[in-house]
């Protein structure tokens, strides 16, 4: 068989409307992520012993079990307590609660870099606890822990791919979709492997121009 | 919760527990090996090659898994590559793996001082001596953090393999799951063990970790 | 000031032959026109200001850095280059090692290995390099650290060891090769002050007993009541080499000798 690039050429307005919702699950389950990470990083460090030891825990499960199980997990366990949500909101729930166990992680290790003695530093000027962890540590921690977030991101683009597994149109079950009409699998997977490429080089390219810019700033 | 369901599925599970180890163990220790000959490749030889490992390197991690998986269980035949269920998985394990193994073992050769390959030439020793008795050594002790986080990657990653049918615990459970209707019980325990696995795994990387670094201990 | 008469003549016969040496590094040139003779059994030092290529002509000495320009011999043998070939080919890894087995060198950083005891760190090149069966060889790794007084010492790590100690390891490991030549990379500067005594005693002792030193150094005093001769250098130049007297006792005749001893003096190190 030859490789046909027809093939590619007429599917490619479909794996890329596709792909726009691979883009929605993983910018949408970042943000979850994101904000979900920073609870549970101040959980995991906070001077509160069963608040800790909670924090410990979910995030070693969550980090402990293929998210394909978690995913699953979600489909099908959800409505039996009661929460019935459209696929969609099930997968991009899923995959910002499984994230956000390792932002926590990045968070908590991007903290632990910055030197204790500013913290001492600032204390000497009789700085307030907030105003310590608004102006000077959060600020420092995303920026010595956005590379680290970054690739998060990039991952997330990765295996939003899962979520064809519970019937989410995106690019991967798209791909099948298409593959089981054309018969073309080498020809679709390779575009669609062509297209995540593509956006995790946007990704890691604007990463790099915003760490230039917090660098600057 | 049902217990003469996990009699009845038992050992289905527990082959399928089998298979998920068989399709790790041999995927990663292949990917530990092709990742290995790829940062040597490209520590000593010319700027093509690396051009080409490089590119290799950025486009498996630049792609996600499953359609890794996809391109070459699916796509083989197309190009004369027939497969089984496991033996793609193997193979698509070891191509996925071996970029993030070689990037390890680069870093691992960078984290060895200069000097110290200085101080083995001062005294005559040769390139491969030096390379195994002085750099190998040394670089298990950066390297054995990552690699232990990576194989715990790993383990989980085997679950996507349920999906091109490779009967390992996730298929196992599903199977027994959608034959009974029964999820919350299966998918617990499932996650239980995957959990253990990644404990497990976690565990043996530390006691290595140990070993590799008793010199540096200050008595 | 140097009132200590040099423990030899300083007049033996050559052992290490530099003529016309230079070394770029792309568009830097680190050594130009360097001829200098190192006398058997001789401490020679060498000093200067930093970047003067002290250290470069050191690494170029055991072909660490390829020179470019010129030759150095080793009792009469060209270091790293193959005799009489043209354009320059370097010599054979095999005949490099060996011609290395006769150049110990100890660095500013020790660079002793982590994962190998202080005993280990010296039996290794004897067994991967010389052939020599373990326990012949550890015997002998055991003399060496007696030489350095760390005989107590040779199952320990580095990491349990101090920097003094460390650097003594790493002098033991050279002498065991039994080099006919020992270079130092300037082996104090690392060192807390304190530590730089028991360094420089040691390195005293092996002079007295007639190896010939040639040692990079910031440490004017050991220059000034150790050395036989000690070569300064500036800008990749050597400007002068002379016995320590000429250098340090009276004002010396080089502008920029003068004006680099200068901060040494108000220092009151020399």
């Amino acid at each position: 068989m030859n490789f046909s690039f027809d093939v590619i050429w007429h599917n490619l307005p479909y794996l890329l409307a596709a792909a726009r919702w691979t883009l929605l699950i993983s910018v949408a389950g970042m943000a979850i992520s994101i904000v979900w990470g920073v609870f549970l990083c101040a959980a995991r460090i906070s001077k509160n012993r069963l608040l800790a030891n909670v924090a410990a825990l979910y995030i070693s499960f969550f980090r402990g079990v293929p998210l394909l199980v978690q995913l699953l997990m979600a489909y099908y366990m959800l409505p039996y307590v009661g929460l019935d949500l459209p696929a969609i909101a099930a997968a991009i729930l899923a995959v910002g609660l499984c994230s956000a166990a390792y932002t926590a992680e990045i968070l908590r290790g991007a903290l632990q870099a910055i030197p204790a003695g500013q913290t001492e530093a600032a204390h000497a000027l009789g700085i307030p606890g907030f105003s310590l962890w608004k102006r000077i540590l959060v600020p420092q921690a995303i920026r010595i822990g956005l590379p680290s977030l970054v690739n998060e991101l990039i991952l997330l683009v990765k295996v939003s791919s899962l979520a064809s597994v519970v019937g989410i149109g995106e690019l991967t079950r798209i791909s099948q979709n298409i593959t089981g009409q054309t018969y073309r699998p080498l020809e679709i997977y390779i575009a669609a492997a062509a297209i995540y490429f593509l956006i995790n080089l946007v990704i890691s390219g604007l990463g790099r121009l915003a760490e230039k810019r917090l660098q600057a700033g | 919760m049902e217990l003469d369901l996990f009699v009845r599925y038992g050992p289905a599970l527990i082959r399928g527990f089998g298979v998920t180890i068989l399709c790790w163990a041999a995927g990663s220790l292949g990917g530990l090996v092709l990742g290995f000959v790829i940062a040597c490749l490209y520590r000593w030889s010319i700027a093509p090659v690396r051009w080409v490992i490089y590119a290799y390197v950025e486009v498996i991690r630049g792609t996600p898994f499953m359609i890794q998986l996809f391109i070459l269980y699916y796509g083989g035949p197309y190009v004369g590559l027939v497969l089984s269920p496991v033996q793609a998985g193997i193979l698509s394990f070891i191509v996925y793996g071996s970029p993030y193994f070689s990037e390890i073992f680069r870093s691992g050769f960078n984290a060895v001082p200069k000097g110290q390959v200085e101080a083995a030439r001062c005294v005559g020793m040769a390139e491969a001596t030096i390379l195994r008795r002085i750099v190998l050594p040394q670089m298990l002790v950066p390297i054995t953090p990552p690699l232990t986080n990576f194989f715990i990657i790993l383990t989980k990653e085997t679950a996507i393999l349920s999906v091109v049918t490779v009967p390992e615990l996730l298929y196992e459970t599903q199977t027994m799951a959608a034959e009974t209707f029964t999820y919350v019980e299966p998918f617990l325990v499932l996650s239980l063990f995957y959990w253990l696995m990644v404990i497990g795994t976690n565990w043996l990387g530390g006691r290595v970790e140990a070993r590799v670094t008793r010199h540096l201990k200050r008595a | 000031m140097a009132d200590t008469t040099p423990k030899s003549n300083g007049a033996g016969e050559p052992i290490i032959t530099v003529r016309n040496m230079g070394k770029s590094f792309d568009d830097f040139v680190a050594l130009r026109d360097v001829t200098l003779d190192v006398n058997r059994s001789e401490v020679l030092c060498l000093i200067g200001p930093s970047g003067s290529g002290k250290s470069t002509l050191l690494r170029c000495l055991n072909f660490l850095e390829a020179y470019d320009a010129g030759e150095v011999r080793l009792d009469g043998e060209l270091i790293g280059w193959q005799e009489g070939v043209s354009p320059r080919k370097a010599r054979s890894s095999g005949t490099l090692r060996k011609q290395r087995q006769h150049i110990g060198m100890v660095f500013q950083q020790f660079n002793l290995w982590p994962h190998m005891t202080a005993l280990e760190n010296v039996a290794e090149a004897l067994i991967q390099v010389k052939g020599m069966g373990k326990a012949a060889a550890c015997e002998k790794a055991q003399a060496a650290l007696a030489k350095v007084h760390l005989s107590d010492k040779a199952q320990s790590y580095p990491a349990n060891l101090s920097g003094g100690q460390q650097q003594r390891v790493a002098i033991a490991r050279a002498i065991a090769m039994e080099p006919r030549v020992m270079l130092f990379d300037e082996p104090t500067s690392a060192l807390d002050p304190e530590l730089v005594g028991e360094v420089l005693a040691v390195m005293k002792e092996m002079a007295a007993e007639g190896m010939t030193m040639v040692v990079v150094t910031h440490e004017m005093g050991f220059a000034a009541h150790v050395a036989d001769r000690v070569a300064f250098l500036d800008a990749g130049r050597l400007v002068t080499c002379a016995p320590p007297a000429d250098i340090f006792a009276r004002e010396p005749d080089d502008a920029r000798v003068r004006s680099f001893l200068q901060t040494y003096r108000e220092r009151n190190v020399v």
